[in-house]
């Protein structure tokens, strides 16, 4: 299972003989990064659209209604055709190098991270055996990005939000992370096809919440953090609207501009799948279970139905975010500090402490 | 342009004391503070107003805040311009509060004449329409309070209600936002039928939605910690810069022209106790700190609507126009009366010959007064503290200009 | 023990306020929006709402009292006198100034310009924004027709007044005279 994914296996089956194998690998590569990238590109198109929804709605209004007719559905579309089209200014004095590499590396990085998820049980573009250790190492280097857009705009607002964000970043990882130790030690493992089959049972719905008390809580310290790591409010300090006017991206127009937004959104995904495959069952739900009863395990019906469960725990993890998006006031910086540091690390410690005892005991 | 903002890379001491009374110590590395202009383009200034910080890191370390960049020549028109063409002219300083404007200016001539009787249905029908004037201002100031925190639903919510404000006051005069409508002598029209039972609906609507506010954004914890024991205002600072309005009473100081210089319908309000005066009382954080004065203003609509309530139970039908000559000659003399605008003292002074044109009409917007203290509550602040500051002054460009 | 306290007081404080919040927003999540889809669907215009202004052009008398109330002159008329009755020129509204207080509407002593609901005024040139209210240029008929009344009905007495000064004789000068010279 190391090594290959489905579009290999593929075209393992459909080449011709002849072919070296570095070649079908590379092409496998290709195929898969392609899907993602399209998969991906979609889904934040759609998040988008939803997120202008749900604002609206909230604010008792109604968001975008026409372009495209109902309920302005190609509304994303329409946005990306207009910021395409849009002058790429940089500013006079930005360091041009740095300005233009800002924006690919951060989607290269959560492009990478988004690699090791997948996408249904056979499906995947890559299995890696420590999936989540590489997501956690692949999402912190945007911040790398972030850092760097907000100096090589040569403008102090921009470098205010960098600078915030950097500090946030770095102080949200270790909460981060330590919360997400709770359910490793109740599944025992990195790799995310793995950990979601280990919470089939109780009819799909042998989740990891369910297996340990402590892990409501890690849920919870956990969605805080990746609340920060997305620099979604209410830390969304680095990109605050009404006192930087978009912080470190002030200085971006059009396509680059909607980089950054892609990468948020992307991010949010990733998120929301880390969470809904190592606390809320991944790909089990009493759906899934009946599927693999009745089609059995590797059927169509089977993988999609898997496919569709996470897609829409996940779905339901971006909600969540936007919901509080819209409803909480933004923290200040030290504050968001002293709640990384004072609050969020000790509780998931103490988290891990219990979880540890629980799973000793029972 | 040179500021008086000083630079500390180029001092050669050792050590300095913040405004907070903290020590730094300089290190070998000497780092120059940064320069930052919170430009006249920005989403939290509540207008154009330009405020040269100097700041270390996210620390301030001065400030400046320069105006002018909304400045119509307001009192000059008054000297060229017959008394009553004025009054368009006074809707446009504080253009939130409209109402309280025309009725300032109002009173001012109307001291002016002597013999002059306003009717009491004008009296009721004024007393309505500044307080829901009030009710609107302060909803504005708490909803984009709310954006420049963070939270950007209380700004659609408070927005909600403001949209039938302003349909109330759409039907009564027809414009939405400077109304010109309270005039010497009275009002210009009477209010349309049904308008009266609109008005008690409002009010009674009015209740359910500021629960939500409450709950929402003033006791949210977040917004409590944005707000609670920054920007401390100290009673004797307020009264030395000569604060007014919310700015002051949150700092705990009960003054409130309404009620201790009456005018108009609100020494009867005293007698019946209509209405109390609401005082900061440092409940989460120092006396006297943005959420203080918050809480003053939103806890300020209910009493209000409490006013509002009040008139509406003793209006009767009658006149709504004084004994005004077409012809308007204002007999000669000065006179300076102040009424307890959204924000604090709006004075008017104005000065007669006995002509048709005002000799001087000079106003003393409350905004300006309460811009002064930025320069010093925003040293010792962090960047993003300085914008609860302003917000929390809810200053109006076009009042401190004029 | 103090701190301890007011650490899980701060945790409790921010889980509750936010569930309250949330519980806020989500119940207008559900309902339906306010919002009224301008300008497939409108909202009722008052009837004193303040617009773009309407004359009725047969009671105006010229009399210039809402040229003179106006703060920043922006309006402008022009008539020639025939006797009693008026022949328009023109009666224009200078829309880049008009700041809509209508002050113009109160002086006016025989209550014939009004604001309407009309707020929708969009041109592609400046000069179009000098607005001319008439709705007809010249003369009304029926005004022409009380002119041409008038000023038979003047031939006859002046003709009258001929007929009996002639038939008394007296040579002394018509005290109407210089009246008549200067009204004609």
């Amino acid at each position: 299972m190391d090594g290959g994914n489905i579009f290999l296996t593929l075209l393992q089956k459909v080449a011709p003989e002849g072919v070296p194998a570095w070649v079908l690998a590379l092409t496998a590569a290709v195929v898969g990064i392609a899907i993602l990238v399209g998969f991906v590109s979609v889904l934040v198109m759609f998040a988008v659209w939803l997120e202008r929804k749900v604002s609206g709605h909230i604010q008792c209004r109604y968001g975008p209604m026409y372009a495209g007719g109902w309920h302005g559905w190609a509304q994303s579309v329409a946005d990306g055709v207009k910021l395409l089209a849009k002058e790429d200014l940089i500013p006079l004095g930005a360091d041009k190098p740095l300005f233009v590499l800002a924006p690919a590396l951060m989607l290269a990085a959560i492009f990478g991270a988004l690699a090791a998820m997948p996408l249904s049980p056979s499906v995947y573009f890559t299995n890696l055996n420590l999936g989540l250790f590489a997501i956690l190492a692949m999402s912190s280097m945007t911040t790398i990005g972030v850092v760097m857009a907000g100096w090589a705009s040569n403008s102090k607002w921009a470098l205010y939000g960098s600078m915030r964000e950097a500090a946030q970043v770095v102080a949200y990882e270790i909460p981060f992370g330590i919360s997400l130790l709770v359910p490793l030690m109740v599944i025992g493992t990195f790799n995310l096809g793995e950990a979601s089959a280990r919470q089939a049972g109780w009819f799909g719905m042998h989740w990891v919440m369910f297996q340990n008390p402590f892990v409501l809580p890690a849920f919870l310290l956990f969605f805080t953090a990746a609340l920060a790591e997305t620099k979604r409010a209410p830390f969304d300090l680095p990109e605050s609207e009404s006192e930087l006017v978009a912080g470190f991206m002030t200085e971006y127009s059009g396509i680059r501009w909607s980089f950054f937004f892609l990468e948020e959104y992307a991010a949010m995904f990733l998120m929301s799948v880390v969470g809904a495959v190592f606390f809320l069952g991944g790909f089990e739900s009493p759906l899934t279970h009946f599927a693999r009863e009745s089609f059995g395990a590797g059927s169509v019906v089977h993988e999609v139905t898997a496919g569709v469960t996470l897609l829409l725990k996940a779905m339901f993890g971006i909600f969540l975010m936007m919901w509080l998006r819209w409803t909480l006031p933004r923290v200040r910086i030290d504050q968001v500090m002293t709640m990384g540091y004072k609050y969020l690390t000790p509780l998931a410690l103490l988290c891990v402490l219990g979880a540890g005892i629980w799973e000793a005991i029972f | 342009m040179a500021t008086q903002i000083e630079d500390r890379s180029k001092s050669e001491e050792e050590s300095r004391t913040l405004p907070t009374g903290e020590k730094e110590f300089f290190l070998d590395v000497h780092t120059s503070d940064l320069e930052v202009n919170f430009g006249p383009q920005h989403p939290a200034t509540h207008g154009v107003m330009r405020i040269l910080m100097r700041a270390d890191g996210e620390l301030i370390t001065g400030a400046q805040p320069h105006l002018g960049y909304l400045h119509r020549c307001a009192e000059k028109i008054g000297e060229s311009v017959e008394w009553l063409q004025y009054l368009p002219y006074t809707d446009r300083y504080d253009y939130l509060a409209a109402m309280n404007n025309n009725l300032g200016y109002s009173m001012a001539v109307e001291a002016l004449m002597p013999g002059l009787v306003i009717p009491r249905r004008a009296e009721m029908i004024r007393t309505i329409c500044a307080e829901l004037n009030r009710i609107g201002s302060h909803l504005i100031a708490f909803g984009t309070y709310g954006l420049d925190i963070g939270a950007f639903t209380p700004f659609f919510y408070a927005f909600r209600e403001r949209e039938w404000m302003m349909a109330l006051f759409e039907k009564i005069c027809g414009a939405r936002l400077t109304y010109s409508y309270i005039r010497i002598g009275g009002v210009f029209n009477d209010a349309p039928p049904g308008w009266l039972e609109e008005v008690a609906r409002f009010c009674d609507v009015f209740e359910e939605k500021w629960k939500e506010y409450v709950d929402l954004l003033v006791m949210n914890q977040i917004f409590v910690k944005r707000t609670a024991n920054v920007g401390v205002i100290p009673r004797e600072m307020a009264l030395d810069f000569g604060l007014t309005g919310p700015m002051l009473r949150g700092s705990g100081v009960d003054f409130d022209l309404r009620r201790d210089l009456p005018y108009s319908l609100y020494g009867e309000m005293l007698r019946d106790k209509a209405f109390d005066v609401i005082v900061g009382k440092g409940e989460k954080g120092t006396l006297g700190d943005c959420w203080d004065r918050t809480w003053c203003r939103v806890f300020e609509m209910m009493e209000s609507i409490k006013i509002v309530r009040w008139c509406l139970e003793r209006i009767e039908p009658g006149p709504v126009l004084g004994d005004i000559p077409k012809v308007l000659r204002i007999p000669p003399g000065e006179a300076y009366v102040g009424i307890e605008n959204p924000r604090g003292e709006l004075g008017h002074y104005v000065v007669s010959d006995g002509g048709k044109v005002g000799v001087r009409v000079r106003v003393r917007g409350p905004s300006f007064t309460n811009v002064a203290v930025l320069e010093e509550l925003l040293p010792g602040a962090l960047i993003a503290d300085a914008i609860a500051i302003i917000g929390s002054t809810d200053v109006v460009i076009g009042e401190t200009d004029r | 023990m103090n701190a301890t306290k007011t650490y899980f007081k701060n945790v409790w404080d921010s889980l509750s306020t936010t569930l309250v919040g949330m519980k806020i927003t989500g119940k207008y999540l559900l309902q339906k929006p306010i919002t009224v889809q301008y300008p497939d669907e409108r909202l009722p215009i008052p009837e004193r709402y303040r617009g773009i202004h309407y004359l009725e052009q047969e009671k105006c008398i010229d009399c210039l009292a809402c040229a003179r109330a106006c703060p920043i002159d922006c309006i402008e008329m022009d008539a020639v006198r025939h006797g009693k009755e008026l022949e328009w020129i023109s009666f224009t509204l200078d829309y880049q100034k008009c700041m809509f207080c209508e002050l113009c509407v109160y002086p006016c002593p025989k209550d014939c310009i009004h604001m309407g609901t009309e707020f929708a005024f969009v041109t592609y040139d400046r000069s179009e924004l000098k607005h001319d209210l008439l709705s007809f240029k010249g003369m009304a008929k029926e005004a022409r027709i009380r002119m041409k009344e008038a000023e038979a009905k003047k031939k006859e007495k002046e003709a009258a007044k001929a007929a009996a000064g002639a038939a008394s004789g007296a040579p002394a000068a018509d005290p109407k005279t210089p009246d008549a010279e200067g009204s004609a």
